[in-house]
């Protein structure tokens, strides 16, 4: 078909008519977008090309502290989620909803109030990161400070997004519009819940929840995180970018109305999928895992919907780089939301879970799908934004095709390593024991698929760099319209028509931006309510363990060493309830453990084994040891050098703060203990660290941080080990609050296993 | 040591049924109004992106 002559600025109404509004669109927000996506996402890779390239040569970091891989790889998620895609987004969004609103963006300041803060926010995350100020909480790691002005700056670009849509000349809104709205305004959802903490200092914060209902809330926001910040606003760039570049409309807009609201009502619910095997109630983890499988569904139907759009076009896929790249977007699109459903499946996700095969996946999606149609995107603005033509076809398709060989080396070894492992830690001998009972022969096994990763990650950003050169050479060779003039009919000048029949719903929700978006909400917040429900149900019924206590303040601050370390990015503190993990590590974790754990610390991959029983395993001389140079205690670890622990000096002066913090929160330490009796309490358990030291030929001094470290990971969980004082019967498990306990092989581990209840 | 207040957990399950209940409510009446929406409607819809101004007119764009 041919395309539709763009009324407001080809083919104006005469000028005489009082209906015609002129007006200009701003490019100058949308080309700041762009700059800043392609500058940090060149940033964001390259970080993550450094932490992959630890993972095989641990001496990379030069043991320098700011870019070990546990301070790296939030760096490089931040980087890459809120930097790169957050900026993509906004490009597209500042692009399209001016253009489908026919309306310059609602208010020039607060557009450039939320350029430059969300780039200052960016900033002070490269900062921080570095310098181990972090919660700990997977893409929400920020502190608090910046947590508020994430608040503040999202805040704006929701007041400018609705303002643009309330001030439209289009009476109906497309349906990409629908998935801005969603996107900002789960996004503010999923932020303020899930940013609840308690200060003790100015960078220093404790989740406001504990253990489990930490990781409830975290995993809901975690999950609806990628739903709403990489998917949904992506979805409405690919509606609205796709038909432009291949200059026909959208295949099935009905389809389209489907995969909005199906995707948005069910994504939501889909949350629990992350803590399979965990004490969430059996009945919420299987309606996480339904939920996740129906989310093929309109994941497949806006899949096929974008792809189908190109009937009949695909030999302009041959000859448009843009496309090629749109196309391959919209695949890994399809192949992550087949796989994600997929490993969402209990007894798949017994394999899968703490393996690389989880980084394969989200890969598929960020290098696919987000990077894919970003550089599409980029490659159909800058032209357009200059008035001019491509530098080079030549040299973007010359990206495309170092793109997806990258991304093929980067996924393909990441599955192979992630079975690889999987495999290996439930593999029994015929006799019934462990076949690999080292971590570390699991590790060695799938270094060389590491180092095949950093060949990939290599090609893709190599790929980026063309890219940039590319776009800059096309700014070079135009001239910068910083407004586009358009004229349009305002639609509220038209006379209403009367209408009739089903469809009169969908105009009259579509016409009222306010309804459509409290309706949004609503669909986000009864999937939301159904799971935030059982968080506080499961509050309330975590078994008590009466041996369990709360950390000593010497363990506080190592706990806190490790979380600033970013030792969660490699070391879970959950053992799963399968005798492939029992027999590992010992008792599988239970849900009263973690009533003092601000925040959880479960984490999400193993590139090193559990540490959750790791407390008693090991001398302290050992620990020392060994995060001076794990290689010196285990040949062949990649874990990094420790050696700044050894020689800084452990900080007493913020102690106060952190246990009077952690009392707020319910941890009952008595009041005054920060006053006094802590420093003696620190004291004295840091003189017994430092002579159990002497036992191993170690002299330490107690003020340094490994002692903390070390009482930390000496206590980890221990308490349950402790015989319960007599009388104190911790309270029965109800059985919808019992973790499965059956492993793959369908080993009951509960029999051998109930010492804490 | 904090006091948690033990619920009784019985008749939880009836998250599980009404969970599923309001995804079959809200999923038929999206598919049967989705469903009836009328063709000319959808065809005006799915032009709006085309009907856009980012070509200015004085300067085709472009390898296209």
């Amino acid at each position: 078909m041919s395309p539709a002559v763009p009324q407001s600025t080809v083919s104006p109404a005469p000028a005489t008519s009082p209906q015609i509004e002129t007006f200009k669109y701003d490019n100058a927000i949308v080309r700041a977008f762009a700059i800043a996506t392609v500058i940090w996402g060149i940033v964001g890779m390259s970080a993550g090309l450094l932490g992959a390239v630890e993972l095989f040569f641990p001496g990379a970091n030069l043991n320098f502290q700011f870019i070990t891989f546990g301070r790296l790889r939030p760096l490089h998620t931040n980087a890459v989620i809120f930097a790169f895609v957050g900026n993509g987004m906004f490009m597209g969004i500042y692009y399209s909803l001016q253009r489908l609103c026919k309306a310059r963006m609602f208010s020039d300041l607060i557009s450039w109030f939320h350029f430059w803060g969300w780039q200052a926010i960016i900033v002070s995350a490269a900062i921080t990161l570095p310098l181990g100020m972090t919660t700990s909480k997977e893409y929400a790691e920020l502190e608090w400070p910046i947590k508020i002005a994430i608040t503040i700056v999202w805040v704006a670009f929701t007041i400018n997004l609705m303002g643009t849509i309330l001030k439209r000349r289009e009476k109906h809104m497309y349906v990409a519009i629908w998935f801005y709205i969603a996107t900002a305004l789960t996004v503010a959802v999923l932020h303020v819940t899930n940013s609840m903490v308690m200060p003790a200092g100015w960078f220093k914060s404790y989740s406001m929840y504990a253990g489990v209902q930490d990781a409830l809330v975290q995993w809901w926001y975690g999950h609806n995180a990628v739903a709403f910040f990489l998917t949904t606003p992506y979805l409405g760039m690919m509606y609205y970018f796709l038909p432009k570049a291949a200059n026909r409309p959208v295949f099935s807009y009905r389809l389209s109305i489907i995969h909005f609201w199906a995707l948005i009502f069910v994504y939501i619910w889909a949350g629990p999928h992350h803590l399979l095997y965990t004490a969430l109630p059996d009945w919420a983890q299987s309606l996480g895992m339904v939920f996740s499988i129906m989310l093929i569904a309109p994941s497949w139907g806006g899949m096929l919907n974008g792809l189908l759009t190109l009937r009949g076009a695909w030999d302009k896929v041959r000859q448009d780089p843009m496309l090629k790249f749109m196309v391959v977007a919209v695949t890994a699109y399809g192949m992550a939301t087949l796989e994600g459903p997929t490993l969402a499946i209990k007894s798949v996700n017994s394999l899968s879970h703490y393996t690389d095969w989880t980084i394969a996946h989200v890969h598929t999606g960020a290098l696919g799908w987000n990077g894919f149609l970003t550089f599409s995107v980029l490659y159909w603005l800058f032209p357009r934004l200059y008035n001019t033509k491509l530098y080079s076809i030549k040299l973007a398709n010359y990206h495309f095709w170092i793109a997806l060989i990258g991304m093929m080396f980067y996924v393909v070894p990441m599955y192979v390593a992630g079975v690889t492992e999987g495999l290996m830690w439930k593999q029994f001998t015929p006799e019934g024991f462990l076949q690999y009972p080292n971590f570390l022969e699991t590790v060695v096994q799938v270094v060389p698929m590491y180092k095949l990763r950093a060949i990939g990650g290599t090609l893709y950003i190599i790929g980026a760099w063309l890219m940039a050169y590319n776009l800059y050479r096309t700014a070079r060779s135009g001239v910068f319209a910083k407004d586009t003039e358009a004229q349009a009919v305002p639609f509220r000048s038209e006379r209403a028509v009367s209408e009739r029949g089903p469809h009169w719903i969908h105009r009259w929700l579509e016409a009222k931006p306010l309804t459509f978006t409290a309706l949004s909400v609503l669909a986000i917040l009864i999937g939301g309510m159904v799971e935030i429900m059982p968080m506080y149900l499961v509050k309330e019924n975590v078994p008590t363990i009466s041996s369990v206590k709360p950390y000593t303040p010497l363990e506080v601050l190592g706990r806190d060493i490790y979380i600033r370390e970013g030792c969660v990015g490699c070391h879970s503190q959950m053992v799963r309830p399968f005798r492939s993990e029992t027999e590992r590590y010992g008792e599988y974790s239970k849900a009263g453990e973690f009533v003092y754990d601000h925040p959880f610390l479960w984490g999400s991959k193993r590139t090193g084994p559990d540490l959750h029983r790791v407390g008693g395993k090991y001398p302290d001389a050992w620990h020392y040891n060994h995060l001076e140079n794990p290689r010196s205690t285990s040949p062949g670890s990649i874990m990094p050098n420790y050696p700044w622990l050894l020689s800084q000096k452990l900080d007493t002066t913020s102690l106060p703060a952190r246990i009077q913090a952690l009392r707020k929160i319910g941890v009952p330490y008595p009041e005054g203990f920060e006053n006094g009796p802590a420093q003696k309490d620190l004291q004295a358990q840091s003189e017994k660290v430092a002579a159990n030291l002497k036992l191993g030929m170690i002299t330490a001094d107690t003020n340094r941080e490994i002692i903390a470290v070390i009482a930390y990971l000496q206590r980890l969980g221990t308490d349950i080990k402790a015989a319960p004082p007599s009388g104190t019967v911790a309270p029965p498990v109800s059985p919808a609050a019992k973790p499965n306990a059956s492993d793959s092989h369908g080993q009951d581990v509960r029999a051998t296993t109930t010492a804490a209840k | 040591m904090i006091e948690h207040v033990l619920r009784d957990l019985n008749g939880i399950e009836i998250f599980g049924i009404i969970s599923v209940l309001l995804f079959f409510i809200f999923f038929s009446g999206m598919l049967i109004w989705a469903s009836r929406l009328k063709k000319s409607y959808l065809a005006s819809m799915r032009e709006l992106p085309l009907d856009g101004g980012e070509k200015p007119s004085n300067h085709p764009a472009t390898h296209e």
